[in-house]
């Protein structure tokens, strides 16, 4: 925080603001906010069940975590972008059965059980991929709004998640699961690879040219053309890399529920949405910082897990994330009508 | 305006129908570098498309275009910006969630130094510094170029877009109606503006429909009515009334 206050030379510029004025920025921040909530949810969690903060429960809180940041983070680049992605979801399923397929293949074939995995890996990328693909052509080449598109194939891959899959969990593969339980202190190594690929996400995102595009297209799409930008190109980019991030979350479910089931994912894009929404990005697009969806995919795990632990019956998950997500969208129409005021 | 010099832009004959319907015929003119020419016309008398023509978004079916002494042929908006033109159309201007440092350098963005630049790594604080200094330049002062340009009124906003138009340009800058929807005091920034990048030896074309705007700010008038240069004079030639009785072709 330290950062904000290195001056710019700059002679026309505003003296710098009283401490305490400083204070109510912060404090009027969406992200600072949804720390202290995070916190504040962990802190009543642990109260009511003093094991909520054991080593274990954190391990499991990652993990969980790691199903749900890859698909908020592929959200957040299409609606920074002005578009939205329903399909991710039903992705995660079409991926994860196909991804099955090609491990069982591999195994029965003598394969060993890292390279399967790692082939099992690029071909759940690889079905995200398409998926993506698909949205991509259907938005830039077809011109269907997105959510039309991806309602397209929302529909189409839920559909064939199940006809795959003939409805049942597709190679049944514990070994998998005890592989990607392997790790350190609170950290699986899987956990670390999603974190890993999240801290990436977000750096391209706010500091290199494609994330100045995307925020730009979202922005206003006729002034990125006019400046030589190729909006089509980056459109369709996006709606692949979310495709492949929600199929690499295909993977990431195939190692937690030790195969391939067709329900995997299916409704997590709303999921993905309300993280984004808590996380204070505007869903008309251009604006938005990646810190507040991870910020809102933490407290939505913490939530989630933690009703569980304090005996609420899982019923009650939804509700309660309503009551976030309005949180939030009032907190962001209240900061929006200041910034409106001055 | 001394003939004998170069000029910076020139058209002949330029000639662009679509389908059946000619919308260009036979439009001449020479511009210089350091005025301000205004265009002129009815809704329909070939403005938006002689503007597209020059700009590259599409090319004449005949005659010829001359920027800096060479004829020119577009493939693209990208060869006219190449060759220093730079167009700013009606609404097209800026992102409003950018800053204005990222809005100025949008497309064209700084690299940092090294293997993070070859990585695609933005240089943030060059642009914010770089793009102050340019407005300056073309009389813009700004209060700060970290601020997003939602943040600016609408009479900043379109400066920092004609500003942007001038600091990229090397020639020629296009204004399309760049004092609509603009309050008086607003739209005079915006007049103060077209007057710095002129002085900086940039030609101006300034589209406009607000007639007293394009007296006041512009040294030459150029009219077009039905796709056909009707006058070419100096500005000093008109009034608000023989300018409308040009442009609506009650008095030739």
């Amino acid at each position: 925080m330290s950062t904000v206050e290195t001056p710019v030379a700059s002679s026309n510029e505003a003296p710098p603001p009283s401490p305490l004025k400083r204070i109510a920025t912060y404090a009027a921040n969406q992200q600072f906010i949804l720390f202290l909530v995070l916190i504040g949810v962990m802190i009543f969690f642990d109260f009511h069940n003093t094991r909520f903060f054991g080593t274990s429960e954190f391990t499991n809180l990652l993990v969980d975590f790691s199903e749900a940041v890859l698909i908020a983070a592929a959200e957040m680049y299409v609606i920074t972008s002005g578009g939205i992605d329903l399909s991710v979801g039903s992705t995660i399923a079409v991926s994860t059965v196909v991804g099955a397929y090609a491990i069982q293949y591999l195994e029965g074939h003598h394969f060993g059980e890292f390279p399967s995995l790692l082939v099992g890996t690029f071909v759940c990328a690889g079905v995200g991929g398409v998926v993506g693909t698909i949205n991509a052509l259907l938005i830039t080449k077809a011109r269907l709004v997105p959510f039309v598109a991806t309602l397209v194939t929302l529909s189409m891959g839920e559909g064939l998640a199940l006809v795959f899959s003939k409805g049942g969990t597709v190679g049944y593969d514990p070994a998998a699961a005890v592989w990607s339980s392997t790790g350190f202190w609170i950290f699986r190594w899987l956990t670390l690879i999603v974190l890993g690929i999240t801290v990436i996400l977000g750096i391209v995102l706010h500091v290199s040219r494609y994330g100045r595009y995307n925020f730009a297209i979202g922005s206003n799409p006729f002034a990125a053309r006019a400046a030589g930008i190729n909006v089509n190109r980056h459109v369709a980019s996006v709606y692949v890399l979310s495709g492949v991030l929600a199929g690499l979350t295909g993977m990431i479910w195939y190692f937690n529920s030790s195969g391939g089931a067709p329900q995997n994912g299916i409704g997590n894009e709303l999921e993905a949405i309300a993280a984004v929404v808590i996380g204070g990005v505007s869903l008309v697009g251009g604006v938005g910082r990646f810190s507040g969806i991870i910020l809102g995919v933490a407290i939505l795990t913490v939530v989630h897990d933690g009703l569980v632990f304090i005996n609420v019956a899982t019923t009650w998950n939804e509700v309660v994330v309503a009551g976030f997500i309005a949180l939030a969208a009032v907190l962001q129409s209240l900061s929006s009508g200041s910034k409106r005021r001055t | 305006m001394t003939n004998e010099r170069e000029p910076i832009l020139e058209l002949r004959n330029i000639n662009k129908s679509y389908g059946s319907v000619k919308a260009l015929t036979d439009v001449s003119f020479k511009a210089y570098a350091g005025e301000v020419i205004g265009l002129v016309g009815d809704n329909g008398a070939g403005k938006s498309s002689l503007i597209k023509t020059i700009s590259g978004v599409h090319n004449p079916d005949s005659g010829e275009l001359i920027v800096d002494g060479v004829t020119r042929h577009w493939k693209s908006p990208h060869d006219s910006m190449a060759a220093g033109i730079e167009t700013l159309y009606q609404d097209s201007g800026l992102a409003p969630d950018l800053t204005i440092g990222s809005n100025i350098f949008l497309g064209r963005e700084l690299e940092k130094k090294g293997i993070l630049g070859k990585l695609g790594f933005l240089d943030q604080r060059a642009m914010e510094r770089k793009a102050l200094e340019e407005l300056e330049k073309v009389g813009i002062t700004v209060p700060l170029s970290k601020r997003t340009v939602s943040q600016l009124s609408g009479g900043q906003r379109q400066a920092v877009a004609i500003g942007r138009a001038a600091m990229w340009a090397q020639h020629v800058i296009i204004l399309d109606e760049p004092t609509n929807h603009l309050g008086a005091r607003q739209s005079l920034e915006v007049l103060k503006v077209i007057s710095a990048a002129r002085d900086h030896g940039l030609c101006v074309l300034f589209i406009s429909h607000t007639l007293p705007h394009v007296l006041e700010v512009t040294d030459r008038i150029i009219v077009l009515r039905l796709g056909r240069v009707v006058k070419d004079a100096l500005t000093s030639d008109f009034t608000v009334e023989s300018l409308l009785g040009t442009i609506t072709g009650l008095n030739t």
